[in-house]
């Protein structure tokens, strides 16, 4: 990460070792009961993460795309607990090399990660109530967790405001009074509060302006240095993702379909979903219009309650043949650390996007 | 351009909002062309007074707004020449213009379909309310537009709520509906906005194909620069309720002349562009609907600024070239010294 943002580089031995891993996600589930009736039979389950396992190495960026619907902010939420997984294990390496599953600890026993694990949310506008200051947002976790009260919070809370780029000035003002890239800086100010060590990014950048998001972007890769920060980053938009982060997993109906570097996956994708996905992207370019061999997918996303036979992605690909609508492609290793849920990766050539 | 190939004519359109709090000029001074059967791009970020545009040339501008100023003049096939802003915003002749002559995409199809009918009746409504036709005949047109937009099994379809489709398809949908009356002229406000890439690109297509086969003429507004390259013939920029360039699609794109143009080209990551370092952004935020900064109104933000021109006088619009026009002291009459001097300082 050091080597993107020139004006931020840390020395080297400052740097935390980046092969080891913060998060193991093992087989990791997150089924909804649908439920019918007065005695709400359960029907059915909505899979929305389906046996995910993932690891997210310590001081990296890992960015989970997929379509709307595929469960990669559910992941998101179960990594911080939001829902409680139905079953596998959320394995956090704590700095002295412990290790505790996150899937199965219950009341207090969680309160300790929940410093190490903090999120951003994707909707400024609803993240942040309205009743409260930003002193009160920002200095709610620091009080909850007994670090600082009084006039240490207050200086705690400004140090924040203006590590994130606000005047510290507007600490007794109200959300209200803030525009929406401001509003997700005071966002950003409550996650990095407690001092995290991965921070669960969910669209953060989405409901935000260009110029904006421009500014949000910038920010984000300089709390990572200063702070040391793992980003987990999901998103939609491949263009913030090609630019943010290290890796990258994407996601197709509740379960992960690849896997790799950033360039990898975006000059020489290995499954055709991410293909697709990629030649989606518009170019911001009137030159390129028609350029290139387009993939449109046909169909919606596959439904979580009742996904297809075979590969989930099977009605939708182009290159599908028999074998794939009978057989579960396993996420399997494919070589240079990365994965593929496709029974073709051999074989297919699929194209990536190239240098402009 | 003669007249004939121009379909919409804003002329310094001002639609302010009254509220207790004071006057909000969301539009202040608007003024462009949309050619017969092109494509034109509104561009610009949140509350630069797109979408109260679009609402403008339909007359659905909500209280407490409303036109003070300018002429919304509509071009018909036949020669006649319209000015919207002259018509009652509840009378007969601009009600038989919504919809028939000009239609409107919204942004959220979800928001702006009635979840309490079915979407056949919705556009056997549309369909009805200008055509004298009976229900039967109505209903087979929804059902054949239903199909045209992509929707499968369209006759079955028809008779589902809103909640039932997918947010790909309640757009597709939205489109049949837009298009059942044949408009001239189609103003897309966000439609792919809320939508997944995939889906946009294939509903983009769609929009692409039904213009060839119609020969509409589409107004589109967005605020993804990807989008407008995809699909624009002309682009409009706007900022903070001014437009402040105009041109065609590849000027806006390999030419920008407005530093606010040139400031958002620079700010999007590319796809594609491996390890670009940080992203250029634009300073500050967009100012505060009530203190609208003098003179022009990106002097805050700009990277150009110079002083005492740019935060005192309103800069004109200037013709560049045939179809390239820039609201910018830059290329005005301004003091050619000062021109050239800042001219070198943005070169280093």
């Amino acid at each position: 990460m050091a080597s993107r943002g020139t004006s931020h580089q840390i020395p080297e031995a400052s740097m935390p070792t980046k092969a080891g891993p913060l998060l193991e996600l093992k087989n990791l589930k997150m089924y909804f009961p649908i439920t019918r009736g007065l005695f709400r039979r359960v029907v059915g389950h909505v899979k929305a993460v389906d046996d995910v396992s993932l690891t997210i190495r310590g001081n990296e960026t890992l960015a989970l795309v997929g379509e709307s619907g595929c469960g990669k902010t559910t992941l998101g939420r179960c990594i911080v607990r939001i829902y409680d997984p139905t079953a596998g294990a959320i394995n956090f390496v704590e700095e002295n090399g412990d290790v505790t599953d996150l899937a199965t600890l219950k009341g207090q026993s969680m309160k300790p990660y929940r410093q190490a694990v903090r999120m951003i949310f994707q909707d400024p506008y609803s993240s942040l109530n309205p009743r409260m200051t930003v002193l009160q947002i920002v200095g709610e976790p620091l009080k909850r967790h007994k670090i600082a009260h009084g006039t240490e919070l207050e200086d705690r809370v400004a140090d924040l405001l203006h590590k994130v780029g606000l005047r510290p000035e507007y600490i007794h003002r109200y959300p209200h009074a803030f525009s929406g890239g401001e509003r997700q800086r005071i966002g950003i100010a409550r996650a990095l509060a407690l001092y995290p060590r991965i921070v669960i990014a969910d669209e953060a950048v989405s409901a935000l302006d260009v110029s904006v998001q421009a500014q949000i972007l910038n920010l984000l890769q300089d709390l990572q240095a200063e702070f040391h920060l793992t980003y987990l980053f999901v998103a939609h938009d491949l263009s913030v993702v090609e630019y943010l982060s290290d890796r990258v997993a994407v996601m197709y109906v509740g379960k992960l379909v690849e896997l790799g570097t950033t360039a990898q996956i975006f000059a020489e994708p290995k499954h055709p979903y991410t293909e697709a996905l990629l030649s989606a992207v518009p170019k911001p370019d009137p030159r390129l219009r028609d350029t290139g061999a387009r993939i449109r997918l046909t169909g919606d996303v596959a439904d979580n309650a009742h996904p297809p036979n075979g590969c989930y992605f099977h009605p939708r690909c182009r290159y599908c043949q028999d074998r794939c609508k009978d057989e579960e492609p396993a996420f399997h290793d494919i070589g240079q650390g990365r994965r593929s849920a496709c029974h073709f990766v051999e074989e297919l050539q699929l194209n990536g996007v190239k240098g402009v | 351009m003669s007249n004939s190939e121009v379909i919409l004519e804003v002329k310094d359109l001002r639609t302010q909002f009254f509220t207790d709090e004071g006057v909000v000029k969301a539009v202040d001074g608007a003024d462009f062309r949309v050619r017969r059967g092109k494509t034109v791009c509104l561009v610009g970020e949140s509350g630069c007074g797109k979408s109260v545009t679009a609402r403008s040339i339909l007359q659905i501008v909500d209280k407490p707004g409303r036109i003070v100023e300018g002429e919304i003049l509509l071009h018909r096939a036949s020669g006649e020449l319209v000015d919207l802003t002259k018509l009652s915003t509840t009378g007969k002749a601009m009600r038989a213009i919504r919809g028939k002559e000009i239609a409107l995409i919204f942004q959220e199809p979800m928001t702006s379909l009635s979840p309490v009918h079915k979407i056949g009746n919705q556009i056997i409504e549309a369909i009805r309310l200008h055509f004298d036709i009976d229900k039967k005949e109505a209903r087979a047109r929804a059902v054949d537009l239903l199909n045209r937009v992509g929707i499968p099994n369209a006759d079955r379809r028809i008779d589902t709520y809103v909640f039932q489709l997918s947010g790909g398809m309640r757009q597709r949908a939205m489109i049949a509906m837009a298009l059942s009356c044949r408009p001239n002229l189609l103003i897309a406000d966000e439609p792919t906005t809320a939508l997944d890439v995939t889906t946009e690109a294939t509903i983009l297509d769609l929009i692409k194909d039904l213009q060839k086969d119609l020969n509409m003429t589409i107004m589109f507004i967005t605020h993804d620069l990807g989008v407008v390259a995809e699909i624009a013939d002309d682009v409009v920029v706007m900022y903070l309720g001014k437009v402040v360039e105009r041109g065609d699609v590849d000027t806006i794109f390999h030419d920008p002349k407005h530093p606010y143009t040139r400031a958002l080209q620079k700010s999007i990551p590319k796809l594609g562009q491996a390890d670009r370092g940080r992203l250029e952004t634009i300073r500050g935020m967009v100012p505060h609907p009530f203190a609208r900064p003098h003179g022009c109104n990106f002097h805050p933000r700009c990277e150009s600024f110079m002083p005492g021109v740019c935060d005192r006088i309103d800069p004109p619009f200037v013709t560049l070239s045939e179809g390239a026009d820039v609201s910018c002291h830059l290329y005005g009459e301004a003091d050619s010294d000062q021109k050239e001097s800042l001219g070198s300082q943005e070169e280093a």
